[in-house]
């Protein structure tokens, strides 16, 4: 069985991504994860705070780089997204560069772009968002998708300022706003634009209930991670993204 | 074949790397004196096989979007250097002018620019040592904290053309003659007269007729006369 | 003429064609881009007489048909039929 070391740079109070990504990918038939963290400190999601994470960057990749991962997830996206358009590309470059320049040969990805990949897997041109966070930014991640060609057709900020706060919002409030979206003509559903915001229970739920494929930045994520270690995208239960390997193309 | 195997596709120097034992002595110099701003760095570790210390690979701006970058190794000991740098170390038998044949060059546009180097270098802890006026350059040069040496160069006036046609009949010649044992410049000058004798004449009719198709373009071109 | 010199016809290397076309049995022609300087006889160019820079000077040679140098220092470039 394959084993695949995952490398993930998190918010210091982020608890959701190191819960949700476990998750999803032990329940893949053919390899095996270990994840390993390094991180990055912010307590509030503000512009300032997000800019004095992302200088924590290239400590956090030193770190990782010593466990000799596979696969290296830039694990927040507001982070990037709120920088402006183009930066997951910028970011990951950097990183690979950091990481060839010392010899490594893990793979780079982040949240921001794993969302991107994501949708655009799922073919999805028009789409409707949940995100948890202040308004402000909330705009910036739109317009950052809308940059990538997307056309977000409705979208709901829930204003949680405080990244502890966001990681305890209750599935109740996340599904209340997604089915308040109007998805007329939408393509996907991206039910948490965060990988704080709890979702992973919601995603398989949302897609049969709303009958619209439902995508989260960590089903993203994993999508991304298979991708990049080469793995089927074969696990159930967690929306038809990550089944995209097992799905017949719609004819 | 690729529309591209005839081209020259290279767009000069990205970057040239040297090792560093004297960061903060590299920093001084470049950004400091020279006023070469730092544009990148990266923090990394010795994650491959080779077992090698933490490391900061940083890079200073050269002009023209070139750059001048360095490694610097934490821990790693400085060679004891009494002849040559701290990447090349020779003994005192070599010669100085073998030594320092190996150089980075970097162009200035004016005289006025050479000198405003000159300036910044005659006011730091590493003036400058020699100033040259070679055949068509001339050169200002020191050394760096780490002893590689650095001249800054300005064209005395723009290359010809059949300077151009020199440099190749000089090195035809020159790779005609190098394998023969114990050839010397007389067998040099005696093969490249010959490839002269071969090539000149021709070579100056060909720019002439350059010249002249340049000329009725202008005066026949779809525009019109380009100039009265 | 047995000796020519060849020099490449740049605006460094003419004061040197035109120290060489003075000395006595001397004939100073062109061939394409080149200067070529031509004698039956021994030929001496005087250095100073040319005003070239040292670099000037030990680069202006470009090539040898029938004579070789004797001499090439700070003070004259003598060439003889070899």
């Amino acid at each position: 069985m394959n084993h695949v070391r995952i490398g993930l740079v998190v918010p210091s109070s982020n608890v959701t991504v190191e819960t949700e990504m476990p998750a999803i990918l032990n329940r893949h038939p053919q390899a095996s994860f270990s994840f390993h963290s390094s991180r990055m400190r912010m307590a509030k999601v503000s512009p300032e705070q997000l800019a004095a994470m992302n200088a924590q960057r290239e400590r956090c990749i030193l770190e990782l780089g010593d466990a000799s991962p596979d696969v290296i997830l830039y694990a927040c996206l507001v982070a990037l997204m709120s920088v402006g358009p183009g930066e997951h590309q910028r970011v990951e470059g950097l990183v690979a560069e950091q990481l060839a320049t010392g010899g490594a040969e893990a793979r780079v990805r982040s949240s921001a772009g794993s969302l991107i990949e994501g949708l655009q897997a799922l073919s999805a041109r028009r789409i409707a968002l949940v995100t948890p966070y202040m308004r402000p930014l909330a705009e910036k991640v739109v317009a950052y998708l809308e940059a990538e060609g997307f056309e977000v057709a409705d979208w709901r900020a829930l204003e949680v300022e405080d990244n502890r706060d966001v990681g305890c919002i209750p599935g109740d409030r996340v599904m209340e706003a997604a089915r308040n979206l109007d998805l007329t003509g939408v393509d996907a559903l991206v039910i948490s634009a965060c990988v704080q915001m709890p979702s992973l229970p919601l995603v398989e739920a949302a897609e049969q209930e709303l009958g619209v494929p439902v995508l989260s930045a960590a089903t993203a994520g994993a999508y991304s991670i298979l991708r990049a270690a080469g793995l089927p995208v074969d696990i159930p239960g967690a929306g038809s993204l990550l089944r995209a390997d097992s799905l017949q193309p719609a004819i | 074949m690729s529309p591209l195997s005839d081209q020259h596709l290279v767009r000069g120097v990205d970057h040239a790397a040297f090792p560093t034992f004297d960061p903060a002595g590299t920093v001084r110099f470049y950004r400091d004196t020279l006023g070469f701003p730092v544009v990148h760095s990266i923090c990394a570790a010795g994650w491959g096989p080779d077992d090698h210390p933490d490391f900061i690979h940083f890079f200073f701006d050269i002009g023209n979007d070139d750059r001048i970058a360095f490694f610097y190794y934490f821990g790693l000991p400085a060679p004891q250097v009494s002849k040559g740098d701290v990447y090349a170390q020779f003994g005192d038998e070599t010669p100085e002018w073998f030594v320092r044949s190996r150089h980075l060059a970097i162009h200035v546009d004016s005289e006025d620019h050479l000198l405003e180097y000159r300036r910044r270098l005659d006011a730091s802890q590493w003036p400058v040592e020699m100033q040259i006026q070679h055949e068509t350059i001339e050169s200002i040069y020191t050394h760096d904290p780490n002893g590689y040496m650095v001249e800054i160069t300005r064209a005395l006036r723009p290359v010809t053309p059949q300077e151009d046609l020199d440099a190749n009949l000089t090195i035809d010649a020159l790779v005609d003659i190098a394998q023969r044992p114990g050839a010397g410049m007389d067998e040099l000058l005696v093969r490249k007269a010959e490839l002269i004798i071969e090539r000149a004449e021709t070579w100056q009719e060909h720019q002439r007729a350059l010249v002249e198709d340049t000329r009725s373009d202008q005066v026949a071109g779809p525009e019109g006369p380009v100039a009265r | 003429m047995t000796h020519r010199l060849f020099m490449l016809d740049v605006p460094e290397n003419t004061p040197i064609a035109a120290v060489a076309r003075d000395a006595p049995g001397v004939e100073v022609d062109k061939l394409g881009p080149y200067f070529v300087i031509a004698s039956e006889d021994p030929v001496t160019i005087d250095r100073r007489a040319t005003g070239a820079r040292h670099a000037v000077w030990y680069s202006c040679v470009g090539g040898l048909d029938g004579c070789r140098i004797a001499q090439w220092d700070k003070d004259a470039l003598r060439l003889e039929r070899r």
